[in-house]
């Protein structure tokens, strides 16, 4: 009867009840600081591994925060960056509407101020080979555009179309040296001749040359010089440009430069004219 | 009738001993403590395992009825007592009634050097008994024990 349970379950038993006797009696006991001495004894034993496990919850938390921090950070630049790039391209585009519709604003004043039928087009290209200068326009014949059509943009004469196709024309500029434009000083009323200079002369290779006006002729710099119709081209009263530099010549007639009004090297859009209907006046933007 | 039952019922009349003691003597506890004679008893009749058991049980009614602000030193004591007499019991032939007083007495010192102890230990204040007081109240539950034994052996008719 006495062996009836084996002696090691009852020393197990023995040790499970003491522990458990301990435990009981340790949490009644005032440990200090006003906990128990079962919550004491197990502060001591587990602070330390709750400090252990803390530490490395923490620094594993912290890295993870640090991780996903620094992954925010770049996801968030990667964003900001793709935004600065889109709002670049739309504060460009912005700019490039705005500037289109100062252009188109210009250019739908002078297409008032012109008694002309004209039509609009785009400059696509410029300057195909070098030894011309020409420009290519979007609108042919199809939409009006005929051969010898003068072309002019808000701030003066361009040139004349000199190729039609059906929906492109080629333009020739006043600056080629093969061009020519009969016109008149605004303010002396002396006619003349400009076209292009051949590269290599004198003064400015992107002026004009105003030819056959007589030495004692009344021209002065800074006189505007238009268009006068002889040439049975362009319409009389274009400004073609202004007077800079008047020279002596080397026969009859005087070195006279002119600088163009119109910007060549900037033009984006230009009006053709399709059929005159009355004598011109010059625009107030040209003006 | 089951072990537990007369265990328990011995633990119950422990405690209608121990509360008319209270009524004759200002400080029965000092000279007699029934529930270890309920220990002792069980684990020489039972063993060790029915020792502490008796013992655990035992030691938390006189805990919880007759105990200090501390639950569980009478207890674990006691758990002790018993298991060692249970362990003596099945190592020893403790059937006469010297030797089951002599070891009533032993438990008795036992129990009580083990419970001051075990008050030092959690540093609870608790008032010590002299070694004539110890010696007085081992003595008395020898007695009384050895007597109530024989009374039990002849009602249960069984001898541990």
């Amino acid at each position: 009867m006495a062996l009836a349970v084996p002696a090691r379950r009852s020393r197990l038993l023995l040790a499970g009840l003491v522990l458990v006797h301990l435990a009981v009696i340790s949490h009644q006991v005032d440990g200090g600081g006003g906990v128990s001495l079962l919550q004491r004894g197990l502060l001591a034993v587990l602070s330390p591994l709750q400090r252990g496990v803390g530490a490395i919850v923490g620094g594993v938390g912290e890295a993870w925060r640090g991780w996903a921090f620094h992954r925010k950070t770049y996801q968030e630049n990667r964003r900001l960056e793709q935004r600065v790039r889109r709002l670049e391209t739309e504060l460009q585009e912005s700019s490039a509407r705005a500037q289109d519709g100062v252009r188109l604003r210009e250019l739908l004043d002078l297409r008032r101020a012109v008694p002309m039928e004209t039509v609009a087009a785009e400059v696509v290209s410029r300057d195909g080979v070098p030894w011309f200068r020409s420009l290519t326009i979007d609108k042919g014949d199809a939409d009006g555009v005929v051969l010898d059509a003068p072309v002019m943009c808000p701030t003066g004469v361009v040139g004349r179309v000199f190729a039609v196709g059906p929906h492109a024309a080629r333009v020739q500029v006043l600056l080629d040296r093969d061009s020519g434009a009969g016109v008149l000083v605004e303010r002396s009323r002396v006619p003349g001749v400009v076209s292009g200079q051949v590269s290599g002369q004198a003064s400015g290779a992107e002026d004009l040359v105003l030819e056959y006006v007589p030495e004692r002729s009344d021209v002065m710099v800074g006189d505007v010089v238009v268009t006068s119709g002889l040439d049975r081209i362009y319409p009389k009263g274009l400004v073609v440009g202004r007077v800079r530099y008047v020279g002596k010549g080397s026969g009859l007639f005087r070195d006279i430069r002119v600088e163009p009004s119109a910007r060549f090297d900037r033009l984006e859009e230009v009006l053709v004219v399709r059929q005159a209907r009355e004598p011109l006046e010059t625009p107030r933007s040209v003006q | 009738m089951s072990r537990a039952f007369w265990t328990g019922l011995a633990i119950a009349g422990a405690v209608l001993v121990e509360t008319a003691l209270t009524y004759l003597v200002a400080s029965p506890g000092r000279y007699l403590d029934p529930f270890l004679l309920v220990t002792v008893y069980c684990a020489l009749a039972g063993g060790e395992t029915h020792g502490m058991l008796a013992g655990a049980a035992a030691g938390w009614v006189q805990d919880v009825l007759f105990g200090g602000r501390v639950l569980g030193l009478s207890s674990l004591s006691k758990l002790v007592v018993g298991f060692g007499v249970g362990l003596a019991g099945g190592r020893f032939m403790i059937a006469g009634a010297a030797a089951r007083a002599l070891v009533i007495l032993l438990a008795t010192v036992a129990d009580a050097l083990l419970l001051q102890w075990l008050a030092s230990v959690f540093s609870l204040p608790a008032t010590g008994l002299s070694p004539l007081a110890l010696v007085s109240r081992a003595t008395l539950n020898a007695l009384v024990g050895g007597l109530a034994f024989a009374l039990a052996d002849r009602r249960l008719g069984s001898r541990p």
